[in-house]
């Protein structure tokens, strides 16, 4: 369902992402772990085309873009099978929690108003937000503005759902909230490529873990197989470092 | 020639004047309605860089903001006639409007664009995720966004505007202006003619400036 070959992303000189290839396929919870800078971030940006990869193809749903020959139509078209949660919520800031989540349906599937708040509503109930409908988001805390941007995310009728650290800019108190929510999703199968620091939740939830250091997949397997018997000395060393801190 | 300040002559002629502000106010609404779609226009060009227009929109920018107001407006009606015979018929109150709205689109729209500017591209960013457009994300996140930046200094040239129409009193337009100047030289009560238009102009922005403020606090709800 999603098919990624021979991904490269460069700025300038520097290559941030080199020659990744990897699939997913249609339910599976994917989760991205590694050292901070290391193009984590940025391989899950050129999924959703918000960095121009150099090269490499994406294929996401019915959707499908060769980097150095993409057209404007293909970017709208292949950004419409994935959504964004975004580190830092990035929610619309002069709409409402409930006009957050119903503004793809109406602008960009062109369902009548009405209907698209009635299922914002419903998204909305699920994310455990029902009293905060017509809050604004400079009115809500940090933990409910990131569930409003998965609420976001989940209307946007994508095939899958890109999680860019979703609780890294939470404060501790909302974080678990947040996961609660993802947990909730994964639960239902729907698809998610995550990226995060969180090491519970990879180990609790994914499907699949994928190592990621200085632009490279360095090894992938089931979390089982990533955290306890991981088999090059680079992911040894990151996750013998990261179980530590939990 | 001198005589005493005659406070009488200002009550009476107030009356007189206020007839004559409904043209001024319309040469305002209507320059400030024509500027700011132009430039909005320009703005959105200069923000998306298109290809050989932005350059257009520069030269245009830099013309109307390096030449003062008063040589653009006897250029548009003085001078374009002399060639252009679809100029000749232009009436002094259609070309003090174009004039005011080419050359206050020019500020204007380099507030809008540093308005637009402003916005988080954390915003745009959201948009195109979803699968927006950049032009639907413009319209339904960008600019109602940036129109809340932009508010303050926009209705600072709105109140420039409004005080600049009596530039149009040197085309013959029988504005607020020109009735003052027309009453100051038959009564030779000068200072008091031109306090009393300074005046009614002075109440007129003060308006104007209150409803800015209940605008930017309208604005202001969703933060």
């Amino acid at each position: 369902m999603i098919k990624v070959s021979n991904l490269s992303k460069k700025f300038g000189d520097l290559a941030v992402l080199k020659d990744i290839s990897f699939e997913v396929a249609k339910g599976e919870i994917v989760v991205i772990i590694g050292p901070s800078g290391t193009g984590k971030s940025t391989l899950l940006r050129c999924l959703n085309y918000l960095e121009t990869p150099t090269t490499g193809q994406i294929h996401i749903g019915n959707a499908t873009i060769d980097a150095v020959s993409h057209k404007a139509k293909e970017v709208t078209a292949l950004r419409q099978q994935s959504s964004f949660v975004f580190q830092n919520y990035s929610l619309f800031a002069n709409k409402t929690a409930l006009q957050n989540v119903a503004e793809s349906l109406i602008t960009v599937w062109k369902i009548p108003t009405q209907e698209a708040l009635e299922t914002a509503r419903a998204i909305l109930l699920k994310v455990g937000l029902k009293d905060k409908f017509d809050i604004y988001p400079s009115q809500l805390s940090g933990g409910q503005q990131q569930r409003v941007g998965i609420a976001r995310a989940m209307a946007a009728k994508g095939e899958v759902i890109l999680f860019d650290e979703p609780t890294s800019s939470l404060d501790p108190e909302w974080v678990d909230e947040v996961l609660a929510v993802m947990k909730q999703l994964a639960i239902e199968k729907q698809t998610m490529i995550v990226v995060t620091h969180e090491m519970q939740f990879a180990k609790e939830v994914a499907d699949r873990v994928i190592f990621m250091e200085d632009g490279f997949i360095v090894e992938q397997g089931s979390p089982q197989d990533v955290f306890n018997n991981p088999q090059h000395e680079r992911t040894k060393a990151f996750v013998k470092r990261a179980l530590k801190q939990h | 020639m001198q005589s005493s300040f005659d406070l009488q002559y200002i009550i009476e002629l107030m009356p007189i004047l206020f007839k004559y502000l409904g043209v001024t106010m319309e040469m305002a609404l209507w320059g400030f309605l024509f500027a700011l779609i132009l430039a909005l226009g320009l703005a959105l060009v200069r923000v998306f860089k298109i290809a050989f227009i932005q350059h257009l929109a520069s030269l245009y920018i830099s013309f109307f903001r390096g030449t003062p107001l008063l040589v653009q407006l006897f250029l548009l009606y003085y001078g374009f006639p002399q060639f252009m015979p679809i100029f000749v018929g232009m009436d002094a109150f259609t070309a003090a409007v174009i004039g005011l709205s080419l050359h206050f689109s020019a500020y204007m729209a380099e507030s809008i664009r540093a308005a637009i500017l402003g916005i988080d591209k954390s915003q745009m960013e959201a948009c195109l995720s979803i699968g927006m457009t950049r032009l639907q994300a413009m319209k339904r996140i960008i600019l109602p966004q940036a129109s809340r930046l932009a508010t303050p200094s926009l209705m600072n040239y709105f109140i420039d505007m409004i005080k600049s129409t009596s530039l149009a009193f040197t085309l013959g337009v029988a504005e607020i202006m020109a009735k003052a100047q027309m009453e100051a030289s038959s009564s030779f009560k000068f200072f008091e003619s031109f306090l009393a238009v300074a005046v009614i102009y002075w109440v007129v922005v003060i308006f104007f400036t209150r409803i800015q403020h209940l605008l930017e606090k309208r604005l202001n709800k969703a933060y």
